[in-house]
């Protein structure tokens, strides 16, 4: 049974409110009963000391690759789990890019099978094509009766508009986001990395700005056509994210996300053939960093979500063009976001609860889960001051694809609470 | 100057780095004037060459270059046809290991296998070459030969470098050593092998009558690879020839000019240059190719192996 | 920077320049003569002889090797010196070669200096100068021409300065290490 716990001295970052809010919150079972300032403990409740800390609500990711089934080298499910924990986010969406993909109901069932023996909800999406090769529909009615909550096939585009237009047109009948990894795979060829000056002097294959706007530009008008709700999966470019505000201004259903990662950094930081700067859709450029900053400020992104993407470091020692893409995120994504633009006041807490916590918990339907009195007991205490390392002791993933690997970050995941669980108490 | 380890690219030398390499390389020449043209400098050390695309020309260079300096060459057969991968690089690196080699002079088609190695091995890695990224004793050489032609002064000189730009290595380390050294350059290339956001300080020309009212005193000329994925990034050799090669008429305006020609080797006659090149007075290619034996050789005498923190960069 | 009194002062130098002069006109009366110093020293040693010795012959010829890349301890330094280079401008073969080194102590440079001579020619015969004999032969190389004897401690350094390289000529003993 849960007992009464009483978090004392911190300050509660809200959605609403851009200024942090003191308050001590009691929680009783899987609920917060008080939330005011200088509460008195009552007999027998354990007292938490949260002074100089922030209490937010649970994060929540849907960009997550678990690799299970059939990838259980780079990620399980309850290892990514884990990992989730360890970073604050207390549920997350996997992608069907599996072996074999979700793309079928006994797969959904399968893994959220694996899904249900772990401490926190894990949901996941199906495939929208047979196995991802973008030719046949996937069974979409049948995996959303088994559980699916969106339909992608996250890795690839859907290359043959005609077959996405028939998804859109089935799924938005099953109320089923469709989300789509924009890229054209002809203009992307063989690149590894932002085509741009940096490509051209580590002289790497680049994988044009062009190859996602096009198809993003493409996808979003089928969407528009054909009235499904489509969201775009990790934006990277300025001109990609205008054209999706245009769109959103016409009154389309569709979302966006923006990654950590491509806040922080830019190809400039792929250095010397650095391959956990290699991920899809690339980095982009100092520019786009500043826009997409921008964009996230403006409302234009729905939600921040990490694609976190574990790969062995067999696998990411090679050359950076035969290196697979991707980079892990959810243990880093907060104390990165706090290190690099909460602590320097370029964006707010509100804002990060807004896009991190309550709008992904929206897009799929769930209530937001405030820090207030009647509020499920569902959030974070993260301590501004103390700095975090990632090194392997720390990293609860199995895999350390991270340019934050060894590195350290201001501000540090402190405790975990889901459904009045303290999950992690560091 | 602190010792270093791996040559992987032109940008990670230092000034004092280069006037060291470059110094030391006159001596190196000098060496072949005599009766022996051996020293005994690098006994009882190992250099093996590890060719992942064939080029006899730049390996028997470092061979030369290593047998001059007294050191046991291996040439180490790796497979030339397919394209291996930088897991199986390191595969093979790690049985080299146990061989304890001291220098590994490396080619490979796709780019940053060097540095891979590098981080991988306590061996000095030399980059002979790799993808499109950089050649870093043919920009050494060149650079060298041209201190020779224009008496060790370059700041001032301009040379054109023409032909495939966004698949050459050479145009790479080349262009960058020689805007180090003073020079101004220049490229001309078609659109379609113009790579984009390069370095604004290089002059980008569209046909020859620009690079001839430039006023170049060199024209180096670069090989062209015609597709990639199947599209062509020419309509053919005979229409890439007439535009853009260096065609009897242009040497004739070439010789006018008092210009010299350079090249990296091996030519395609009748692509980006004709026959007649071969004995223009002022075509620099087996100038360049002597001196690539002596910057080598400098190039080895200055590397120290086995001093775990590799190459910055 | 002189740290102590010269134990061999400017007139002194002169004085054993000119007694090594002295020894190789007497004992080389031929032409064909060839002075080669050893980079770096070496070389305005050889310089001096060949000023003073010019007049007594037809044809005396002069030369400098660079032992650098002859060396045998290259393996134990942290960073390899800058080259030089050897000159050598003129055929060696028949020639009898003098060489120069301003120190002898352990033989090795005039070993390197050997090696790298002949694999510039063929001399008819080599020998071998030094302004300074300090004994502590670790090969069996034998100095012709001496210009002092000095006896100095193991630990102890002979090191001689010439106008040309080092701003003065003087002979200094000091603490540490080999030369």
């Amino acid at each position: 049974m849960n007992k009464q716990r009483l978090f004392k001295g911190g300050d509660i970052a809200s959605e609403d409110s851009a200024k942090l809010q003191r308050g001590d919150v009691l929680v009783e079972g899987t609920r917060i009963t008080r939330v005011a300032p200088n509460l008195i403990a009552p007999p027998d409740c354990e007292v938490i000391d949260c002074t100089g800390k922030i209490i937010l609500p649970a994060l929540f990711d849907v960009h997550v690759h678990a690799r299970e089934p059939g990838q259980e080298q780079k990620e399980n499910i309850r290892a990514c789990s884990e990992a989730a924990i360890n970073g604050g986010v207390t549920g997350f969406v996997m992608m069907p890019n599996t072996l074999p993909a979700i793309d079928n109901a006994g797969v959904v069932k399968t893994v959220l099978e694996s899904a249900a023996r772990c401490r926190i909800p894990i949901y996941t999406s199906g495939a929208i094509t047979k196995g991802r090769e973008g030719k046949e529909l996937a069974a979409i009615g049948a995996m959303k009766a088994a559980g699916a909550v969106m339909i992608t096939d996250d890795g690839f585009p859907v290359a043959n508009p005609v077959v996405l237009r028939r998804a859109m047109e089935y799924a938005r009948d099953f109320g089923l986001i469709v989300a789509s990894h924009c890229e054209t795979m002809d203009l992307s060829g063989k690149g590894a990395m932002h085509e741009g000056s940096v490509s051209y002097s580590l002289g790497l294959e680049g994988i044009p700005a062009i190859s996602e706007e096009i198809c993003l530009d493409r996808d979003i008008r089928i969407a528009q056509y054909t009235g499904a709700h489509i969201h775009i999966q990790h934006v990277t470019t300025a001109r990609g994210m205008n054209t999706i505000r245009r769109f959103k201004e016409e009154g389309v259903k569709v979302t966006c996300e923006v990654s950590p990662h491509h806040l922080i950094f830019n190809h400039e930081d792929v250095g010397d053939y650095d391959t956990n700067y290699k991920m899809n859709p690339p980095l982009r450029t100092r520019e786009d960093n500043a826009a997409l900053l921008q964009g996230l400020v403006d409302g234009i992104f729905d939600v921040i979500a990490t694609d976190h993407a574990p790969h062995t470091p067999f696998e990411k020692n090679n050359d950076f063009a035969s290196a697979p893409f991707g980079i892990t995120g959810l243990e880093t994504a907060l104390p990165s976001l706090h290190h690099y633009f909460i602590s320097k006041v370029k964006l707010g807490w509100d804002l990060l609860v807004r896009r991190y916590s309550a709008e992904p918990r929206r897009l799929l339907g769930h209530k937001a889960v405030p820090v207030i009195e009647g509020g499920a007991a569902e959030f974070i205490v993260f301590d501004p001051n103390a700095d975090t390392v990632f090194d392997r002791d720390f990293i609860k993933s199995k895999s350390v694809n991270t340019p934050f690997l060894d590195k350290s970050m201001r501000g540090r995941v402190d405790m975990v609470i889901h459904a009045g669980d303290l999950l992690l108490l560091r | 100057m602190t010792p270093r380890k791996d040559l992987l690219d032109i940008q990670s030398l230092t000034d004092e780095e280069l006037d060291f390499i470059l110094t030391n390389a006159v001596p190196f020449k000098n060496l072949f004037k005599r009766s022996v043209k051996k020293v005994p400098t690098l006994r009882g050390r190992t250099v093996l060459t590890l060719f992942y695309e064939p080029s006899t020309r730049t390996r028997s260079s470092f061979e030369v270059a290593a047998s001059r300096l007294s050191a046991d060459v291996i040439n180490f057969s790796v497979n030339t046809s397919s394209v291996v991968k930088g897991e199986s690089v390191l595969d093979t690196i790690s049985t080299l290991e146990a061989m304890r080699t001291d220098y590994v002079v490396v080619r490979h088609g796709m780019s940053g296998i060097p540095n891979l190695i590098a981080r991988n091995t306590t061996a000095s890695v030399i980059n002979a070459g790799d993808g499109f990224h950089a050649h870093p004793t043919q920009a050494l050489l060149d650079v060298f030969t041209l201190k020779e032609v224009f008496g060790g002064d370059l700041r001032g000189s301009r040379i054109a470098f023409i032909g495939d730009i966004q698949h050459s290595r050479v145009a790479r380390s080349t262009n960058l050593l020689c805007r180090r050294m003073g020079m101004s350059t220049a490229m001309l290339a078609p659109g379609s092998l113009i790579p984009r956001d390069t370095p604004p300080e290089i002059a980008a020309f569209t046909n020859w009558d620009q690079v001839f009212a430039w006023k170049p005193d060199v024209i180096y000329l670069l090989r062209v690879q015609m597709e990639r994925q199947n599209v062509p990034f020419i309509p053919s050799i005979g229409e890439y020839h007439r535009i853009y090669g260096l065609t009897d008429e242009r040497l004739k305006r070439v010789r006018d000019s008092g210009i010299y020609v350079m090249h990296p080797g091996p030519v395609n006659r009748g692509v980006e240059l004709n026959d007649s090149v071969m004995t223009y007075e002022r075509c620099l290619i087996n100038q360049q190719v002597e001196n690539g034996i002596a910057v080598r050789m400098s190039v080895l005498y200055w590397l120290k192996p086995g001093s775990v923190e590799g190459t910055g960069s | 920077m002189p740290d102590s009194a010269p134990i061999l002062t400017k007139q002194d130098m002169a004085r054993c320049i000119g007694r090594l002069a002295e020894s190789i006109r007497d004992s080389c009366p031929g032409d064909e003569l060839a002075l080669v110093g050893i980079y770096r020293r070496g070389v305005p040693l050889a310089e001096r002889v060949f000023t003073l010795l010019k007049s007594h012959y037809q044809s005396l010829l002069l030369g400098r090797v660079d032992i650098t890349l002859y060396r045998d301890d290259l393996k134990n330094l942290e960073m390899m010196p800058k080259l030089v280079g050897s000159d050598i401008p003129f055929d060696l073969d028949s020639k009898h070669v003098i060489l120069f080194d301003e120190v002898i102590y352990t033989g090795r440079t005039s070993r390197a200096g050997l090696d790298e001579l002949l694999d510039h020619g063929r001399p008819k015969q080599v020998q071998i100068a030094a302004l300074i004999d300090r004994g502590g032969r670790e090969l069996p190389i034998h100095a012709d021409f001496v210009g002092e004897k000095l006896q100095v401690a193991p630990h102890q350094r002979i090191s001689v300065c010439f106008e040309e390289v080092d701003g003065e000529d003087a002979v200094y003993v000091r603490e540490g290490g080999r030369r």
